[in-house]
């Protein structure tokens, strides 16, 4: 009799066992080998242990590479593209301080041909970054062109450079100076012989937003994201021997070290192919693979030449300044502004001639502003006498100290290092094209689109610099 | 028997007693004496069934062959993993090996075992150091979950498997195979005979894998380093073919109706994991999945129960032990000059290893089934046999082949031809390790094709 338990009482008893069971669903699922609890603490925030694409630099020439990578694979999870990034809020990131603007008045076709390619991207972006279910995005592009003023001794390069963008493609116009007073009543047409003034696909942007609007895309298509910093590689050598008897030491990188922010902790990512598009600071990172502490003279020898170089850009506030047709005007003299918003703001800018300013931080130098660029944006234009300084920051340039121009491209010796820096001020307006060339040249095996071959790392080898003629 | 499994046991004191710098060397050619030696088993000079046959151990056509398969490729696992574990401290280098030679001692008592029992024991013994392997020397986070899903996987068909010897034990009252295959089988139509059934061949299917059970396989096999899936592939996932057709004497006339689903299962498992394999990014992944597909088929045949099934059978697992083998040492090839396993970045590698890409078409074509390759041999001897069980199947294993050969192309045309990375400028070339492991995997499946009935089983 003892045995027999009543029928209610073991109702009870399933009924306590199974909400027993129901809350204990959570540790139940954990326990199922699919799960992914184990008794160590993960710290999430490290990357993946493994990626085939590691892009060092999370700034847009990294995140439209990433974006093209992913674009270019066939198939679903073709590779694994992680992109590092050592500061959550890009506080010193030249993306985001940059002025915006996006021109094809160059002097190099390769330029021109980039910037119209970057431009149709730009203003088709929601065929190419919308994501299912988000806001579209708006680049805030505004299309007023850039005006580009000539003195006496610069008309014949305008006047050839102006022949080489028409011939690409680029729609330009040349203006003389009464065209061109006629144009724009505000500008002091003095000194000025020939203007050139983009028509089409040209003005400038938002940079936050197509930063933001690429690393969305993305991270949609399955990008990994890790803020940490690349402090250095763990890579393999291979000795060879030239056709004349000289040693070449071939290297390939197998692991890219991630340190996390504020800690000693770091993840060896192992990885197929690194990208190198840190921008300013590119030069650090290749220099921890020992590119250019070879002996002088090799191939070693010679180091990735670009570095971080300080731009000012000040935000001033004119309530008589020229209209809402204003330009990107840039000046001879190389002061240069535009336009910013619709209350009578503008932003004014100008590269320093002789020395260059510190670049161990971002301070921004306002007598440079009241000595150099005040008297020179006043002499052009004349409404500009009195304005009102609002706010500046300062911003860097991946300089690059050879020609100026970018480097695309893979390094000779170390095979799985690729580059896409040293744009010196015009990467924001390249990247969309820049990480697509890219994309083609890892998974494509070549160019197939632009061809940028002429932007390898060769020319800093072979000392053929490809000047720029018009560099702001 | 024991001229093999002495010198195999006394590689563990060659493992741990020679001096580092002849560790390499002094393992490799040690196990290669031991895979020579292990060839003097095709010398078939029997009378009865069984040869070298004491109570315990004895080698049979059904057996040797794999028992063979199983010595040949310790020293080509030896020589394929030297490359990545010779960075490591001596005493690891030394555990390392140890793991592969414990698991031939394993595999040889395995295949050599004659009581029931002693099988299933070291069936499960394999488990252990192949979960070291995979476990401690794999490359990734997700080796912890593959090695869970292998262990628990294999488990949860086991244990049944474990009642059910004890049943027919019991029941019987002897597992030697030397005495069941003489006892007739009355096995009534109850739904407990229908369990033991299942639980007789449950762990089996596991291990071949079978279709809907294969789950812990591509698992396992990408994680693991490249002689941990060598040994997967040629020869651990032959166990469960082996153990299947030794079950099969006791199983008796229940077979003709309760292997039907798993007929089915098999044979849609090939078009499945097939088609998976058309869609792989990761190498490694691709050829695991490949593997199921072939087990697959070489499961229906054995549940077909007739001749020309298991003989099939017998002639598909080793010539896919061989080729699948092959084809994990390719992949760690390319896996060590480039250290990425997707095949996005790992094309046009003809251009720069040309002689390579010559093994790789050879051990494509083994695995598409070219004839005159024993490949093709079972997989018609198996497609017929099943096409005789039911007419229906010729769809099912003709799509199955179609599906083959257009993945097996897939792999070759898109690690060997199409537009060469630029980051492959210069990469190690070919050394002739590499050369000589695919030799030793290759050159024995060309032999095969000369005389199959070294292979053939006691069917034919």
């Amino acid at each position: 009799m003892v045995n027999v338990i009543p029928s209610e009482i073991r109702f009870l008893g399933t009924c306590i066992f199974i909400v027993d069971m129901l809350c204990h669903v959570e540790k139940t699922a954990e326990a199922m080998p699919s799960s992914d609890w184990t008794p160590f603490e993960i710290n999430r925030s490290l990357p993946p242990e493994r990626a085939d694409i590691v892009i060092v630099g999370g700034g847009v020439m990294g995140w439209s590479i990433a974006y093209w990578l992913k674009q270019k694979e066939k198939i679903r999870e073709g590779v694994r593209v992680l992109v590092v990034e050592r500061d959550p809020t890009y506080s010193q990131a030249s993306t985001v301080l940059s002025a915006g603007g996006i021109r094809q008045q160059f002097s190099l076709p390769e330029n021109i041909v980039l910037s119209i390619a970057s431009a149709d991207f730009m203003r088709n972006i929601n065929k190419h970054l919308s994501v299912l279910n988000e806001d579209p995005v708006d680049l805030q592009f505004n299309h007023s062109g850039y005006l580009f003023l000539a003195s006496e001794n610069v008309a014949q390069i305008m006047e050839e450079n102006y022949k080489t963008q028409r011939y690409v493609g680029a729609k330009v116009a040349l203006l003389s100076p009464t065209q061109l007073k006629e144009k724009f009543p505000w500008i002091n047409t003095d000194g000025i012989v020939l203007a050139s003034y983009g028509l089409e696909n040209e003005g400038w942007f938002d940079p936050w937003t197509l930063l933001n609007a690429f690393r969305r895309k993305a991270i949609s298509m399955g990008v990994y994201q890790c803020f940490g910093e690349v402090t250095g590689f763990k890579y393999t050598t291979n000795s060879m021997n030239t056709a004349e008897g000289n040693k070449l030491d071939f290297q390939r990188i197998k692991y890219a070290n991630v340190q996390m922010p504020n800690s000693l902790e770091y993840q060896p990512v192992e990885c197929a192919i690194v990208v190198n598009a840190a921008g300013a600071f590119s030069g650090k990172v290749a220099e921890m693979m020992g590119i250019g502490l070879g002996l002088k003279d090799t191939i070693a020898g010679v180091p990735l030449p670009v570095e971080p170089r300080k731009r000012f850009v000040y935000v001033v506030h004119c309530p008589d300044g020229p209209g809402l047709e204003t330009p990107f005007l840039i000046d001879y003299s190389g002061v240069y502004f535009r336009r910013e918003g619709l209350g009578g703001n503008y932003i004014a800018g100008m590269s320093p001639e002789e020395e260059e300013p510190d670049t161990s931080n971002l301070e921004v130098d306002h007598q440079f502003f009241q000595e150099k660029v005040w008297p020179r944006l006043a002499h052009r234009v004349p409404a500009f006498e009195n304005l009102k300084v609002k706010s500046a920051w300062a911003g860097f340039y991946d300089y690059n100290t050879f020609d100026q121009n970018g480097i695309v491209g893979n390094h000779p010796l170390v095979n799985n290092m690729f580059f896409a820096t040293g744009f010196s001020g015009h990467g924001l307006q390249h990247s969309p094209a820049v990480g697509r060339a890219i994309a083609e040249l890892i998974l494509d095996g070549g160019f197939q689109t632009l061809d940028l071959s002429a932007f390898s790392f060769q020319r800093i080898i072979t000392q053929e610099p490809m000047l720029e003629k018009n560099i702001v | 028997m024991l001229k093999i499994l002495i010198p195999t046991f006394m590689l563990f004191p060659t493992i741990w007693l020679v001096p580092g710098k002849w560790l390499w060397t002094a393992t490799t050619a040690h196990s290669l004496v031991v895979a020579s030696a292990s060839l003097s088993w095709f010398k078939w000079c029997s009378e009865t069934g069984w040869v070298a046959p004491n109570l315990y151990l004895a080698l049979d056509p059904l057996s040797f062959p794999l028992a063979v398969l199983a010595c040949w490729l310790v020293p080509l696992m030896i020589i394929a993993s030297q490359n990545h574990v010779a960075h490591e401290p001596l005493t690891r280098q030394r555990t390392y090996i140890s793991l592969l030679v414990s698991l031939q001692v394993f595999l040889i008592l395995a295949f050599s075992a004659m009581d029931i029992l002693t099988f299933y024991v070291m069936f499960e013994a394999t488990l252990i150091p192949t979960l070291i392997i995979i476990t401690r020397w794999g490359s990734q986070t997700e080796r912890l979950s593959a090695g869970t899903y292998f262990m628990f996987y294999t488990l949860l068909g086991s244990l049944p498997l474990l009642v059910a010897l004890l049943y027919l034990l019991n029941d019987t009252g002897t597992l030697s195979m030397h005495t069941l295959q003489y006892i007739q089988m009355t096995n009534p139509d109850t739904l407990g005979t229908m369990l033991w059934w299942v639980a007789c061949l449950l762990a089996f299917l596991v291990k071949m894998p079978l279709y809907g059970v294969h789950l812990w396989l591509p698992k396992a096999h990408v994680e693991a380093p490249v002689a941990g899936s060598m040994v997967l592939a040629a020869v651990l996932l032959k166990l469960g073919g082996y153990g299947m057709m030794r079950m099969m004497v006791v199983l008796g006339p229940l077979t003709k109706e309760m292997a039907y689903p798993f007929i089915i299962l098999a044979l849609w498992g090939i078009i499945m994991t097939g088609s998976i394999c058309l869609r792989q990014t990761d190498l490694k992944s691709l050829i695991a999945y490949s593997s199921v597909s072939h087990m697959g088929l070489v499961a229906s045949g054995i549940l077909i129960q007739t001749p020309w099934g298991f003989t099939g059978a017998i002639i598909l697992m080793v010539a896919h032990g061989l080729a699948s083998s092959a084809l994990f040492c390719l992949a760690n090839t390319s896996y060590e000059r480039t250290h990425s396993r997707t095949m996005l970045l790992t094309r046009g590698l003809q251009m720069i290893l040309p002689l390579m890409a010559a093994w790789w078409f050879l051990a494509n074509l083994a695995n598409l089934a070219l004839p005159p390759l024993p490949n093709l041999m079972g997989e018609l001897m198996i497609i017929v046999s099943v096409f005789n069980w039911s007419s229906w199947t010729i769809l099912l294993t003709g799509l199955g082949t179609l599906i083959t050969a257009s993945y097996s192309l897939h792999l070759f045309l898109t690690t060997q031809r199409g537009p060469t990375p630029q980051h492959f400028i210069s990469m190690d070339p070919s050394h002739t390790r590499e050369h000589l492991l695919m030799a030793l995997h290759l050159i024995p499946l060309l032999l095969l094709v000369l005389k199959p009935e070294l292979m053939w089983g006691w069917c034919f």
